[in-house]
């Protein structure tokens, strides 16, 4: 038990003023990493990549950062309510964002967009759902349980789909909406801004925001507090479904096309964006915009790699180990606060 | 007379059932067992060619069932270890990268041995969660395979070694068979009769308490994650040699289905309780499933939302899980039928 996992108690309001009692007490470079490092290194990323790297501030090349950006980012917003509420990750968002981009793109095609849209929509509860009874009813392990509902998805999709790829209509509603940029940001990163500032608010002002955040510092705490926890842990894995809905539509709508196969990998850039941004993998602090921050910092490293000539194997190695290296400094850093 | 008698009778079945009620309390592969028999009785009415092409079936078993047993050390003390199936791709890479396969196999499996020894660095020094720092390790050795192989796969040089290896060595059993039943005997022995192996057990069921006992944690987490990682690099090598290449990719399947094999066969993810023998059941279960849909023209998607669906009913039955329903169902009908006090 460290300090971190008090539970605050419901009447103070200024749970931010408290953590940084906590961070002033003693500089320590850790402690500073965990905490502040993603501002500064993302700051630095940057100017790095506009001074050295060919084409990487040209409006055309940040509108397509912006646009690869968009639909990672959304997820990411969306599971970073599973990370704070101590379940680890959910790694079931690759099945979900194919499911509801090859629904919308599908069934548009064939039927109509809205009961596309509708489908996915019962689709993301179902996986909301069926991930927060089997881990917050059965309290099965997160890891285990989302591997599994991954597959069980992903199974489903390919085996409906047939592994084919769906074109939707080049003049359609979706095209457009996937081609229109104000300036240089793409109508997606609207999309992404509005959401996190939506699910900021739902975080921080919340009694369900401040369940999961107290759930993911003291489980049962929350639960002797008379508070019904299989409810938030079912409610953090909706949000995190719902924003896997989310992306997968912004996803489908920038290249109007879906495939079973189009989220690989959206489930550790996700990860690596939430962890490096700084919410603890360990349950209790965090927050979205912290999260976007984080999105900025993985799509500008990976658009640097993909510029400077590194392929799909090195982009994996450094995504992988900024995840492994980001949760040590944050260990490390509860260490020296705890001692 | 008799009253003694017939008492003295009952008393020896209670004693009985008493015993056969601890015995089962005790063993772990109950749920192995079910589905064992299950699909066992499956494949017997629809598709009896599983056990009379049974060398197919066996050879399944020795895959799925290697990267289990690995698995299984790591398990028993409480973490994970998702980085197998990375290693998988990792160490075949490796090994089909060299001229000369004895040197290749080695390499690969030191390298196993060395991964296993990062990833519980990283658990018992720095102090992350197994689960985060495997996974990481996943998606890095994930990449590295790719770097390596440079995205394509890697032809054996030394085929004839390969198609030799494919061969049956002592009666109908091919080498892999045979390598997959010394693991497992080796295993069993370990952390049944070595006090190593034993001490596991004591690691995963309670960590202070095993600390303060003497045993040294961190090195018995070092040795398990070691195991693992030697094990999986292990399984590379042979599906690299069944294939006579080495691909970048492989291992997705491997990691659900030896996590399928593990806890179906009743090892407690928080560690402490469960058998490698249960392991075996449960990697078996699977063998049979999975030959038997493919036999029976079965696509690979839908095997894999069956097994996904294995892992998944596995994962929420286990004791822990069923004891926190059973928990909140008992709360939740005392609270509808106490009175309520605002009322």
């Amino acid at each position: 038990m460290t300090i971190e996992n008090t539970i605050e108690p419901s009447g103070t309001p200024d749970v931010a003023d408290r953590e940084v009692g906590v961070e002033q007490q003693d500089f320590n470079v850790l402690v500073w990493m965990s905490q502040q490092g993603v501002f500064v290194f993302t700051a630095l990323l940057l100017v790095f990549a506009a001074i050295f790297i060919d084409g990487f501030a040209s409006v055309d090349n940040i509108t397509d950062v912006f646009n690869r950006a968009a639909p990672i980012g959304i997820v990411a917003v969306g599971m970073t309510f599973v990370v704070i509420s101590a379940n680890y990750l959910d790694l079931s968002v690759v099945a979900q964002v194919a499911t509801s981009a090859v629904l919308l793109i599908a069934v548009s095609n064939s039927n109509n967009m809205f009961l596309g849209m509708a489908l996915g929509v019962l689709v993301a509860i179902a996986y909301g759902v069926v991930n927060g009874v089997a881990v917050g009813v059965f309290r099965a392990n997160a890891v285990i349980v989302t591997l599994s509902t991954t597959f069980i998805g992903l199974g489903l999709l390919r085996w409906a789909s047939g592994g084919s790829i769906y074109f939707g209509d080049p003049d359609g509603v979706i095209a457009t909406f996937g081609k229109t940029e104000i300036g240089p940001f793409p109508l997606a990163m609207l999309v992404l801004i509005v959401v996190t500032l939506v699910m900021h608010f739902v975080l921080t002002n919340t009694t369900f925001g401040f369940l999961i955040k107290s759930f993911g510092s003291n489980r049962e705490a929350t639960r002797l507090a008379g508070v019904n926890t299989p409810l938030v842990v079912i409610g953090a894995f909706t949000v995190s479904a719902l924003g896997a809905l989310l992306g997968g539509w912004v996803l489908a709508a920038f290249s109007n096309t879906a495939v079973s196969s189009m989220s690989d990998g959206f489930d550790f850039e996700a990860l690596a964006a939430i962890i490096v941004g700084g919410t603890s993998v360990f349950g209790g602090k965090g927050s979205v915009l912290r999260t976007l921050l984080g999105v900025v910092f993985v799509s500008a490293l990976t658009n640097i790699m993909v510029l400077s000539g590194y392929g799909f194997g090195y982009q994996q190695m450094a995504i992988g180990a900024l995840i492994v290296l980001a949760v040590s400094v944050d260990a490390l850093a509860r260490k020296v606060g705890s001692s | 007379m008799t009253q003694t008698a017939s008492l003295g009778l009952g008393n020896q079945k209670t004693d009985l059932l008493g015993r056969i009620k601890t015995t089962f309390a005790r063993r772990t592969e109950g749920r192995a067992v079910i589905l064992l028999v299950l699909v066992s009785v499956w494949a017997l009415i629809w598709e009896s060619t599983v056990f009379t092409a049974y060398e197919v079936t066996l050879g399944r078993l020795a895959l799925i069932g290697l990267t289990a047993v690995g698995l299984t050390a790591v398990i028993l003390m409480g973490e994970l270890d998702l980085s197998i199936a990375s290693i998988l791709a990792v160490s075949g890479v490796v090994m089909a990268s060299f001229d000369n396969v004895f040197l290749g196999i080695a390499v690969a499996l030191a390298i196993g041995l060395v991964i296993g020894a990062v990833n519980a660095f990283f658990v018992v020094v720095v102090g992350i969660n197994s689960f985060i720092a495997t996974l990481g390790m996943l998606f890095f050795l994930r990449g590295m395979a790719f770097v390596i192989s440079d995205e394509e796969p890697v032809t054996m040089t030394n085929k004839g070694f390969a198609l030799d290896f494919g061969k049956p060595l002592i009666g109908e059993f091919t080498p892999r068979v045979l390598i997959f039943v010394l693991a497992f005997i080796a295993m069993h022995i370990f952390l049944t009769r070595v006090r190593v192996g034993r001490e596991f057990y004591a690691v995963g069921g309670n960590r202070e308490a095993a600390r303060d006992a003497g045993i040294p944690v961190r090195g018995r987490v070092f040795t398990g994650f070691m195991i693992s990682g030697f094990v999986a690099a292990g399984a590379g090598i042979i599906v690299t040699l069944q294939l006579t290449a080495a691909d970048p990719t492989a291992g997705g399947n491997a990691l659900l289905t030896s996590f399928a094999a593990a806890i179906v066969g009743g090892i407690l993810l928080n560690g402490g309780r469960g058998s490698v023998l249960g392991t075996l059941l449960g990697a078996a279960s699977l063998a049979i499933l999975q030959v038997g849909m493919t036999f029976n023209g079965v696509e690979s998607d839908v095997q894999n939302i069956v097994i996904g669906f294995v892992l998944f009913v596995a994962v929420i039955t286990d004791p822990n899980s069923i004891r926190a329903v059973v928990g909140s169902a008992r709360a939740f009908l005392r609270s509808r039928s106490a009175p309520d006090p605002a009322g």
